[in-house]
Order: C-alpha cells, then sequence, then structure tokens
C-alpha cells in the first residue's frame, strides 16, 4: 500500500493546497520550473559576463582615480608652469605634487592586450604613491634610482604572469620595450594595477624625454572635484589633463552599441522563453479541464479555482527565478575562480544589473499564465467538460 | 413543503438554427429524505434535467427552487456555495483528481480541512478502508465509483444527484452503489436518473421522462 506523508500531516493537510499538486506533478513541475531556472541563470549569467569587460577595464585604470594626471601639449617646458597654476588656483587643497616619466607597455584584458603607463618617480614619490593606493606590504623591495628594476602590483604580477626577478621590459621583448633588462624587483600587496620604476631609470633610457605630473588632493574624496576643475580650467590651452572620469567616459560610449545590441536579445530571450512557457502552461492546463470542471461542478468557485491555479503557477515562477538566481551565482563564482581570477579580470558575481535583467522573465511569465488562465475560465461550462469530455 | 422543486422547467438547445427543448415544461418536487427515481431513455433529457434541479444550468424559462427560493435569485457564488455545503454529486463517469488518493479525493468534497475523521469513516463503510490511501488507477472501476459515492455524501448533504451511477458498472456492482447511497445518505434525499428500472427497486417514488417531458 502506497501512503502520502505521515498520517498526522495528511490529516490536517488540504488536499487541493498548491503545493500538494506541485509535488504530486513533479513531471510537469521540474519542466516548468528548470525553463525558468536555465532562462534566469542565462540572463543573469550573460550580463555579468559582458558586465565584466568595462569592469576590468575600470579596474585596470583605476590607480587613476588617485591623481589628476598632467601632460604638457606641443611645448615641453610647461609642465612646471602648469603644476604650478594648479596648485595656485585650485579650489580643492592640494597635498602632494609628483614630477614623473612615463612609457607605455601592454597588460593582458579579457577583450585582448590594453596599453598601460609604466610610470618612473623618484624614491619619496614612490613611497607616498603606494601608500596612496592602498598598497599594505611589499614583497621584495623598491627600484633603486637610475637602475632597470621595477616595482609591480599583485594583479599585474598575475596578469602578466610574473615574480620577483621577471623580466618586465627588455630590449626583445614585445609590447614593452627597454634597452635594459628590467626585472621586478618588489611586488606590492594592493589591488590596484600598478608599474613603477625609478624617474632616473626612465629619464636615462626612454622617450619621450617630457617630463609630466600627478597632483593628488589632500581630500581623496575631492579627487574627481580636483579632476573635473583641472579639465575644465585649462580646455584650449596647452595642457592635458588626465583623469578617471576619463576612463569611465571612454568605456561608457565604447559598450553603448554592446549594450543595446544585448538588450535586444534579452529581450529576445524573454519573448521566447515566456511564449515557450505559456505554451507548456497552456497544454498542462488543458489536461487539467475535466479536474476543473468537476471542482467547479461540486461547489467550488471559478474565483476558488482560478485563485489555486495562479498561485501554483506563482510558486514555480518564484521557485524558478530564485533557484535561477543561485545557480547563476554558482556559475559565476565558478567562472571567476577558473577563468577570471587567475588573470586578475574583474568579474562582479554579485551584479545588481544583472540580477535586475532577470527580473522581467518571471513577471512576462506570470502576465501571460494569469491571462491565459483566465481567457479559458471566461466561458468555462463544467457540465460540458465533466460530462461530454469536452477537453 | 418540497425541499427542491422544478415549476414549468425548460431547457432549450440551439442546434445548427434549429431549437429544441432537452427538458420541457417539467414539474416536480422532491421530498426530504426522499428516494426519487427518475427513468426514461436516452436522450429523453434525463442529463439536462439534473442540471437544472442542481443548479448546473439556468432554465431557459420556469424556475428550480430549493427550501422555497429560486435558484435564479442567487449569484453564481451562493449557487457554488450552494452545491458544496447542501448538494452531493455522482457523475456517469467516476471522475476522480488522479494525484490525490481516495481518501483526499472524498475530502475534496469540503473546504474544511480537518475532515479526515469523516472521510475515512465513509470510505470504511464503503468497504474501502484498507484502500485509503490508494491513488485512483490503482482502484477498480467499482471502487472508484465508491470513492466518488464517499465524496458525494460528504457534510450529510440535503440532496443527492446522481446520474446514471451504475453506467460503467456491471449489474451486480450497480445494484451494490445504489444500495449503499441508499443506505448512507441519512436525512438527505437522492434523485437518480438512469435508464435501468432495476437500479430503482429501493426508490419511494419513480417519475418517468420522454422527450424531456414527465409521462404518467
Ligand atoms: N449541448 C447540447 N447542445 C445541443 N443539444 C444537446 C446538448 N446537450 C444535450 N443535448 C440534447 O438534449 C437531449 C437530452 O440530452 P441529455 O443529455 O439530457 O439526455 P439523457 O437523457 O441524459 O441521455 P443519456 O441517457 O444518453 O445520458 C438530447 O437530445 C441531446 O442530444
Ligand atoms: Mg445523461
Amino acid at each position: 500500500m502506497r501512503t502520502r506523508g505521515g498520517e498526522k500531516a495528511g490529516r490536517r493537510s488540504n488536499p487541493l493546497a498548491p503545493i500538494t499538486y506541485l509535488l504530486r506533478n513533479a513531471g510537469k513541475t521540474i519542466p516548468l520550473t528548470g525553463v525558468i531556472v536555465l532562462a534566469v541563470m542565462l540572463v543573469a549569467g550573460i550580463i555579468s559576463m559582458i558586465n565584466s569587460i568595462p569592469l576590468s577595464i575600470r579596474t585596470i585604470y583605476s590607480y587613476s582615480k588617485e591623481f589628476t594626471g598632467v601632460t604638457p601639449r606641443g611645448d615641453a617646458t610647461k609642465t612646471l608652469p602648469i603644476l604650478e597654476e594648479i596648485q595656485a588656483k585650485s579650489p580643492y587643497a592640494i597635498d602632494r605634487v609628483i614630477i614623473c616619466r612615463v612609457t607605455v607597455t601592454e597588460i593582458q584584458s579579457i577583450v585582448g592586450k590594453w596599453p598601460f603607463y609604466f610610470i618612473g618617480m623618484n624614491d619619496a614619490d614612490t613611497r607616498y604613491y603606494l601608500q596612496r593606493q592602498r598598497v599594505t606590504g611589499i614583497e621584495g623591495r623598491l627600484p633603486r634610482a637610475g637602475l632597470p628594476e621595477a616595482v609591480i602590483s599583485r594583479p599585474v604580477a598575475k596578469n602578466l604572469n610574473l615574480k620577483i626577478g621577471s623580466e618586465i621590459l627588455g630590449p626583445t621583448k614585445e609590447g614593452g620595450f627597454s634597452p635594459n633588462s628590467v626585472k621586478v624587483v618588489g611586488i606590492a600587496e594592493t589591488d590596484r594595477w600598478l608599474m613603477l620604476s625609478s624617474i632616473e631609470y626612465l629619464r636615462e633610457y626612454h622617450f619621450p624625454p617630457i617630463d609630466l605630473g600627478m597632483v593628488s588632493a589632500k581630500d581623496p574624496a575631492e579627487q574627481p572635484k580636483l579632476d573635473q576643475w583641472a579639465d575644465k580650467h585649462f580646455k584650449g590651452r596647452q595642457a592635458g589633463i588626465l583623469g578617471y572620469f576619463q576612463v569611465e567616459k571612454d568605456t561608457n560610449e565604447m559598450f553603448a552599441t554592446l549594450y543595446l545590441i544585448l538588450n535586444v536579445v534579452i529581450g529576445t530571450l524573454v519573448l521566447v522563453v515566456t511564449l515557450m512557457m505559456s505554451m507548456l502552461i497552456n497544454i498542462y492546463q488543458g489536461q487539467r479541464l475535466v479536474e476543473f470542471g468537476l471542482l467547479q461542478a461540486i461547489g467550488y468557485t471559478k474565483k476558488q479555482i482560478l485563485t489555486r491555479v495562479l498561485t501554483e503557477t506563482v510558486l514555480v515562477v518564484i521557485l524558478g527565478w530564485v533557484l535561477g538566481l543561485f545557480a547563476a551565482f554558482g556559475l559565476l563564482n565558478l567562472a571567476k575562480t577558473v577563468m577570471m581570477d587567475p588573470k586578475s579580470y574583474a568579474l562582479d558575481v554579485l551584479d545588481p544589473v544583472a540580477y535586475a535583467y532577470s527580473i522581467p522573465m518571471p513577471l512576462a511569465i506570470l502576465a501571460v499564465a494569469a491571462g491565459t488562465v483566465w481567457w479559458r475560465f471566461r466561458k468555462f461550462d463544467p457540465i460540458g467538460v465533466v460530462e461530454r469530455r469536452i477537453v | 413543503m418540497s425541499l427542491l422543486a422544478a415549476r414549468g422547467a425548460r431547457l432549450r438547445y440551439v442546434d445548427h438554427g434549429k431549437e429544441h427543448f432537452a427538458v420541457d415544461g417539467v414539474s416536480l418536487e422532491v421530498q426530504p429524505n426522499e428516494f426519487l427515481g427518475i427513468l426514461g431513455p436516452s436522450g429523453s433529457g434525463k442529463s439536462s434535467l439534473l442540471y437544472l434541479l442542481s443548479g448546473l444550468k439556468v432554465p431557459s424559462s420556469g424556475q428550480i427552487e430549493f427550501d422555497g427560493r429560486p435558484l435564479s435569485q442567487m449569484d453564481d457564488t451562493e449557487r457554488s456555495r450552494l452545491r458544496l455545503k447542501e448538494f452531493g454529486f455522482v457523475f456517469q463517469q467516476p471522475y476522480l483528481l488522479g494525484y490525490l488518493s481516495a481518501l483526499e479525493n472524498v475530502r475534496i468534497a469540503e473546504m474544511d480541512a480537518d475532515n479526515s475523521a469523516a472521510a475515512v469513516a465513509l470510505l470504511n463503510q464503503l468497504g474501502l478502508g484498507e484502500k485509503l490511501h490508494r491513488l485512483p488507477h490503482e482502484l477498480s472501476g467499482g471502487e472508484r465509483q465508491r470513492v466518488c459515492v464517499a465524496r458525494a455524501l460528504m457534510g450529510n448533504p440535503k440532496v443527492i444527484f446522481a446520474d446514471e451511477p451504475t453506467a460503467s458498472l456491471d449489474h451486480r456492482n450497480g445494484v451494490a452503489v445504489v444500495s449503499l447511497l441508499n443506505q448512507l445518505r441519512g436525512e438527505g434525499s437522492l434523485v437518480m436518473v438512469t435508464h435501468d428500472e432495476t437500479m430503482l427497486a429501493e426508490a419511494d417514488r419513480v417519475v418517468r421522462l420522454v422527450d424531456g417531458k414527465v409521462s404518467d
């Protein structure tokens, strides 16, 4: 003999409880839930992965959050006057002005190689700079003045697979030329991406022979304002201002079209899944017309039957959605550890935008399901169904 | 006063533009605690009459009264309530919900979640005490029909309607089902339609239906 649940539990539970139907018709509940789980996982996963591209780029260049970069234009002697003007006129208190030299090298991004600045400063400035970049410790030591040595941060070391003693620039190194073999002598612990050497080395061996400036605000929270002010102040003059706001602006512009395409794709996916689900729901409900007719004939109102069916749908959709979110979270974590972290690529496994994108689908499915049930019940004749078996 | 009454009730169908009356001016009364048999050949309008009496269909003209109140004065919700609380049904086919056990199929006749004991008692009386937790597909046709009888009897309805409850059974089982319905209905009235006169041996009164009309 088959028994279901304890005798005690069975006594009080309502046989027509939506959960009873769902549990005992797992053959229907599981595919319905499964489709939602997969669709939600897909949407949240795709959005998170795509979002990781601009996120990675922003992370790579996030060191620029701490300084307003200054370059002279057309006249290499203008660096000092520009920096003096900033100090004199800035409405925001200035903490330090750093003179530096720069050469361009490359790092790996999720979408190929990106240029990255290899910066040279004097020893005191290097120490200040590292502290400002939230460095908590250094493996090895700082580069010595004039020697072919570099200190890099942990994400860069991972990204380029570098250790203490590895060559970072060299005469034959692709994408990172230097006449000498420049070796990594220190790895700084921070989430910022950094490559530093001494200004003396860069002045000696690298083009262009132009000093650049970096200005830090006393209050790090005022740095973006200082960026904006300087950008406005020197507009149209022989000075270029570089700041994190440009990274943000550039990534936004770069990905605008991609996001447009993505929206269309996700929209289509929502449409397809909703159509598929409503077809499934329709078929399953069609198979239950005799049940609905019988219940109505023995005295349940249309409203009660409708409420019950809709509650079942709501439960399935919510269950599918929640499981889908967990599945997406699990999958993204997997992708992060296996694919992203080894190369220091950024991926937000709790990207709110990605999870927000998964909301329209369950809502659309609910709306369509409610609509189809309502349509069926509009002109529902229990007798026609029960006695003549019109299904 | 009668419990249930039809007064000049007619039910019209329009079939390919031609109208005809499945129930054609039937007046009859059902007394409390009475077993009323309605006998008629196939197509005579027995099922149609039962739907009118039970409020499952609305008469095209004439009216149906329960406890002196015309059903036409009740709204859908009230009529549903009446079917749930005061009426019981045994349909021609033993319709059960496939995913519910015999016991649960009986319990759905009431919305009260605490009606298990009553349902078990009824199933015991119908000889299904050992099969309470079986699913419908694990029961024989006769057993399924007995579960339907138990469902109709739940909550001691004032009127039990039975539409050829024996149609899907062999003669011996048919007679047994009718007999059980009759024994277990308590104070309730039983209105049963059939084309088989032998099923109405225990009826207090038999009305004959021909072409939608009561004939004497
Ligand atoms: N929906 C309908 N549309 C048109 N005619 C119908 C409809 N339902 C029933 N009828 C007709 O009404 C008449 C009575 O039908 P009803 O089902 O009440 O007969 P019955 O006495 O129950 O027959 P049976 O013993 O075969 O079940 C029949 O002639 C039938 O064809
Ligand atoms: Mg019939």
